[in-house]
């Protein structure tokens, strides 16, 4: 039973099985108040990346040489491939929410999974690129090595963070099922891998447009 | 509602306590989810904070009370003003307003049982009061923050203040900024989604606006403090060179960081002024707000504006012409939405029958220096008038006025409104006048002067001043007025503190107050309503007939939700009914994640960065306690 | 009352006014007083009406007309500060924001660097050809260009008779027009807060007639005169081989050092410490012997020199003419 009685509003706590918490998705007029506060904790998050890149930029047009000299620019192949195939992925996390909101827990499980394979391999990717990086220039060098880490370190904080989220909705979704918590756990899950990938796009545009 | 309940009505009631029993002593405040609970800790800690930051003011005065003083050394006497800006801002007004007022009253004014988050508005305040504590470790350890609470760089760097110091500053802002983001979040949301059914977007309280405009404004202002921070400490202990024009850095990025924050800022300590303004005066005045919905408009209006005049606290950077003039242009325009607002107050006023009593009192108060502060601050939006007065006490004179005698009168007048809901009792309305004259008449004495005393050229954050200069009288007469005004704030805490114990029965609505907050008893129930109220009108409490039909329900077990700790969510804009919520009894998952996070930043500042992310991890470990229990979120 | 107490008293007041622009920033503030009076009392007169009148609703006179209560809100909330706030921004961010800008290199006829250091201020002259310390000296009735950094953290350069104030920015240089009306010493002081002692780093501009600057000048360029006595030249050799000259230059010796103020010519300067004490031998004598004392936190460390020292340093500065 998820209704408490004709006519009065669901109590949705009640839905602990898939259909129950894909039925109670469905009957909602407004967003789940759990959607909103991942809507703006992003706001949040995005503000701050705003704040870095304005702060990149506001270095940059102080310079007279950006990167400055002996610093070459950045090397703009590998890291467009490698966010590319980030975004590439992000059907799956479009499938994944559909599935749980269909109450479908272990299609759910399956779809992000891979998404979190593709995560995984992305972070390794951005590590290996960072430390390449930093084998040529340090963040104590100048200050355009300082803000170039900087936004990258946070960039890739923010990816590992999604990938502890990832990990424990897993963890959470094959223990526990698809409960309507959990059913709002993914949609707000999915909500910030949406967010990082878009600020995959505009994190790396930034940090080439020295190349650009 | 009634105040005679039917015996079936009281068993429900029994009930509802049953359902809603909370644990009782120092575990149960520990462990509370309560929002009004999380309201009175909010409350005292804040209280606390305001004393200390009282005591610094007082310090200060004192060392300036004639030329040449002696009472601080130079050194205290910067940590003594950096500490005195940091706690009246960050430990003081922020969490009066948003932590104490908002957490106690917006579930309350809206029909709610509690915030949206209430495990998170936990977090919140322990967040609070671990940063809170860590910046004043640094206090008893003599290496307080001594570079201003604006803190500029390169003074704040590591050259030229190589203690650790400015570290406090900067890890504590970024954890107190924690603090303040999840609140924000818990606001907006317990704002959008548990509204009673039926108060719509329209028919929210102003006080509501006010809070809903400062959650909005600290969402996207604090990001650019924490960056700036974060970068200050990433040039502090890891040698970056962020503001070091030496290497290509800039020490006006940290500037305008601070500012793009710090103008936002003044908003968010003001506009829940506003909020309580407007819920004081219709109460007192008898009659509705007049042009209710510009006013709302306005408040969103003002908060929206302050992110776009952050460059008017650095006219004297250098910046071109046009810059400056862009932003004093921006800067006007806010005159605009303030005063707009400041006369809808005055008119309701004037055309209500008003009753003098002491939180009017405040509010008028409030009025006055508000009059006041907002004349200066046109004065300082005409830049070559400001480029002369800029960082003179033209300038303390000018946000004293805007920030104590407006943003603080209201929470002294919420804090004698609200008290009979919050204990039950009356305040002794007498001593509540004069300590409303004795801080009225300090502040003046002590803030006004400081206007002529920058005109006459006295720079700000001198530790001392010379004779001969034309400033001796003035910062006599502004050092008594503080002791005035001190007097005046302990007489408040000394009436309220008395009539918690002896005051007069206050009953459920003493003045007559048109929100809901006053349907219920005083205090309230830990559920706050047995029946869920339906809302017709901004002014729920002045729709007998509405109230009465609630009573009804209660007398046929309708609307009760007491099948757990139930709350109803409706639709955004229209509140509709849409679902009902679970919410979480107690929970001691976030005191003890709080716990963890102020270990990070305590390590951090010892520069043991390897126990840092061991705390850090134990933080996210808590986090899995904490989801065991499902809610519905 | 009020007028005459501000106009009166007071060395760094800013409107006690010695320049054009100083002076119409002054005019400038006397006009916005009178219109925030004017509306401060009238709404102060709304409030009182409000008491006056608690007991009944409506306006004065009219009665209850929501229509003319909202239309006031209106008018005082909307109509008069839209049009105050246009007069105000045209008078001061579109006419006289130019008056207080930079000025145009081209126009001006003489460029004064002044650098900010914690905590005093150092001057320089023709690129650096006559080098002081803590006081300005300009032409009168001369268009000056004056050029503010900063050589560690921010300060700011503030002179009210003269003009508004200027950030000195370390990386920056910001500049600002000295183009005082008439002669005389007016003080000024930094304002934006730069450490331990920002309360006391002082300095005096002093606005002489063209051919007495041009006179100070021209000494100023020159090395430091030979140590007279006897007992000055022993003064010149403990500056030498002290911690003094590490610290301190004085053109024509070996004294080289850059972190404290050229002393090539102080003794011609009136005031020592950055405004602070006069320059007099008992008060040099006190600074040498113990600076800490004076300004607590300052620079200039407790040198430890005995009585004889020190008496032989002030003989020897004290001739620095």
């Amino acid at each position: 039973m998820t209704e408490t009685g004709s006519g009065s509003p669901p109590l949705s706590a009640q839905a602990r099985r898939g259909p129950a918490a894909a039925r109670v998705d469905r009957g909602r007029r407004a967003q789940p108040s759990g959607w909103w506060g991942m809507v703006l904790f992003v706001c949040a998050e995005v503000t701050l990346f705003g704040t870095m890149i304005g702060s990149y930029f506001y270095l940059d047009f102080g310079a007279r040489r950006w990167p400055p000299a002996p610093i070459k620019a950045p090397e703009v192949t590998a890291p467009v491939i490698v966010t590319a195939t980030l975004v590439a992925f992000t059907p799956v996390l479009v499938l994944a929410v559909r599935a749980a909101r269909n109450g479908r827990r272990w299609r759910t499980v399956q779809w992000l999974l891979l998404a979190l394979l593709v995560q995984s391999g992305f972070l390794a990717a951005q590590i290996v690129l960072f430390r390449h990086d930093f084998n040529q220039f340090k963040p104590q060098s100048s200050a355009y090595g300082s803000i170039y880490f900087t936004l990258l370190a946070t960039h890739d904080a923010h990816v590992l963070l999604g990938i502890l989220l990832d990990v424990a909705v897993l963890w959470k979704l094959a223990t526990r099922g698809l409960s309507n918590y959990w059913l709002i756990g993914v949609r707000g899950l999915v909500l910030y891998w949406y967010v990082v990938n878009v600020l995959a796009v505009v994190v790396v545009l930034v940090v080439l447009s020295p190349s650009l | 509602m009634a105040t005679v309940v039917s015996p079936r009505g009281q068993r429900y009631v029994d009930e509802l306590d049953q359902i809603w029993i909370e644990r009782r002593g120092l575990w149960g405040w520990l462990t509370t989810t309560n929002h009004k609970r999380i309201g009175i800790m909010y409350f005292f800690t804040a209280l606390a904070f305001f004393g200390a930051g009282g005591v610094e003011a007082l310090l200060i005065r004192t060392q300036l009370i004639g030329p040449n003083g002696t009472v601080l050394s130079p050194q205290a006497y910067d940590e003594v003003f950096t500490m005195h800006g940091i706690t009246m801002i960050f430990l003081f007004v922020i969490p009066m307003t948003t932590g104490a007022f908002g957490n106690y009253l917006i579930p309350l004014m809206i029909g709610a049982r509690d915030m949206a988050f209430p495990r998170l508005n936990a977090l919140s305040y322990w967040i609070f009061l671990g940063s809170g504590l860590f910046m004043y470790a640094s206090l008893v350890q003599g290496h307080a923050p001594n570079a201003g609470w604006f803190d500029y760089v390169p003074l704040a760097s590591k050259q030229f203040d190589p203690g650790n110091n400015i570290d406090y500053y900067g890890y504590g802002l970024i954890f107190n900024g924690i603090s303040s983001t999840i609140a924000s979040i818990n606001f907006i949301v317990t704002i959008f989604k548990l509204r009673a059914p039926g108060m719509s977007i329209n028919r929210m309280p102003l006080f509501c606006f006010a809070f809903l405009a400062v959650a909005f404004a600290l969402l996207f202002a604090l990001p650019s403090l924490s960056v700036a921070a974060l970068f200050l400490e990433l040039d502090r202990q890891l040698g970056f060179h962020f503001y070091d024009a030496a290497f290509g850095g800039a020490p006006l990025l940290w500037q305008n960081l601070f500012w793009i924050f710090g103008h936002p800022e003044v908003y968010i300590i003001i506009l829940p002024a506003f909020g309580i303004a407007t819920a004081i005066i219709p109460t007192f005045v008898h009659r509705k707000m007049v042009l209710f919905p510009l006013v709302a408009l306005a408040e969103i209006l003002v908060a929206f504006l302050g992110f776009g005049v952050w460059v008017h606290h650095m006219f004297t950077v250098g910046f071109s012409t046009l810059t400056t003039v862009y932003f004093a242009a921006a800067s006007m325009i806010i005159t605009i939405p303030s005063a707009i607002q400041l006369f809808a107050w005055i008119a309701t006023i004037l055309t209500g029958t008003p009753q003098f009593k002491t939180p009017l009192l405040f509010i008028v108060g409030f009025i006055v220096y508000f009059i006041m502060g907002g004349l200066s601050g046109i004065t300082v939006a005409a830049i070559p008038f400001d480029q002369q007065v800029h960082d003179s006490y033209y300038v303390v004179a000018h946000f004293h006025m805007v920030i104590f005698g407006a943003a603080v009168y209201p929470i002294l007048g919420g804090m004698y409104f609200w008290f009979p809901k919050l204990t039950g009792r009356m305040y002794n309305e007498r001593v509540g006048k004069i300590s409303f004259w004795l801080t009225f008449v300090g502040t003046f004495v002590t803030f006004f002067p400081m206007h002529i005393v920058g005109i006459l050229g006295m720079p700000r954050r001198n530790y001392t001043y010379s004779p001969g200069l034309g400033w001796t009288f003035l910062n006599f007469v502004e050092s008594i007025g503080a002791y005035i005004l001190a007097v005046g704030l302990v007489l408040i805490v000394a009436n309220l503190f008395f009539s918690y114990f002896r005051g007069a029965d206050a009953g459920n609505d003493p003045f007559g107050g048109d929100t809901l907050e006053w349907s219920t008893s005083s205090p309230p129930p830990a559920y706050n309503f047995a029946v869920i109220p339906t809302v017709t009108s901004p002014y729920p409490m002045w729709d007998r007939a509405d109230r009465e039909r609630d009573s009804g329900r209660l007398d046929a077990g309708e609307g009760l939700l007491n099948r757990g700790h139930l709350t109803p969510a409706t639709t955004v804009q229209d509140a509709d009914a849409d679902e009902i919520l679970s919410m979480p009894p107690h929970s001691g998952w976030p005191p003890l994640t709080a716990f963890m996070l102020t270990g990070v930043f305590v390590m951090l500042v010892l520069h043991h960065y390897w126990i840092a992310l061991g705390f850090a991890a134990a933080a996210g470990l808590t986090l899995i306690g904490w989801h065991q229990r499902e809610t519905s979120p | 009352m009020l007028a005459v107490g501000l106009a009166g008293c007071g060395k760094q007041s800013i409107l006690t006014t010695r320049s054009k622009p100083a002076h119409d920033i002054a005019l400038l503030w006397w006009w916005m007083l009178a219109a925030a009076v004017v509306v401060f009392f009238g709404a102060l007169a709304l409030l009182i009406v409000a008491w006056v009148k608690r007991d009944t609703p409506g306006l004065p006179f009219v009665g209850e007309r929501e229509d003319l209560t909202q239309g006031m809100v209106l008018l005082f909330g909307i109509a008069v500060p839209l049009v105050a706030l246009v007069a105000l921004f045209g008078v001061s961010d579109v006419y006289l924001v130019g008056q207080t800008a930079p000025p145009n290199p081209r126009t001006t006829s003489m460029t004064v660097d002044v650098i900010g250091h914690q905590w005093w201020w150092e001057v320089r002259y023709d690129g650096g050809r006559a080098v002081t310390a803590n006081e300005i000296h300009i032409p009168v009735n001369t268009r000056v260009n004056l050029v503010a950094t900063s050589a560690d953290v921010i300060h700011s350069f503030w002179v009210p008779a003269l003009n508004r104030k200027i950030d000195m920015i370390p990386g920056l240089r910001n500049r600002i027009l000295l183009d005082a009306t008439s002669t005389g010493e007016y003080r000024g002081q930094c304002s934006q807060f730069c450490g331990f002692q920002h309360a006391h780093m002082g300095l005096e501009v002093f606005v002489q007639t063209p051919a007495a600057f041009r006179a100070w000048l021209a000494n100023q360029s020159r090395p430091a005169p030979p140590p007279p006595s006897a007992q000055a030249q022993a003064g010149e050799r403990v500056f030498m081989n002290s911690q003094c000259a590490s610290c301190h230059t004085i053109a024509g010796t070996p004294a080289r050092g850059d972190v404290g103020p050229n002393l090539t010519h102080l003794a011609t300067r009136t005031t020592l410490a950055a405004a602070e004490i006069p320059n007099r031998p008992a008060w040099l004598a006190a600074w040498i012997r113990n600076p800490q004392k004076i300004k607590p936190g300052d620079r200039m460390p407790d040198l430890g020199m005995n009585a004889t020292q020190v008496s032989e340093l002030v003989a020897y500065l004290d001739e620095l003419k």
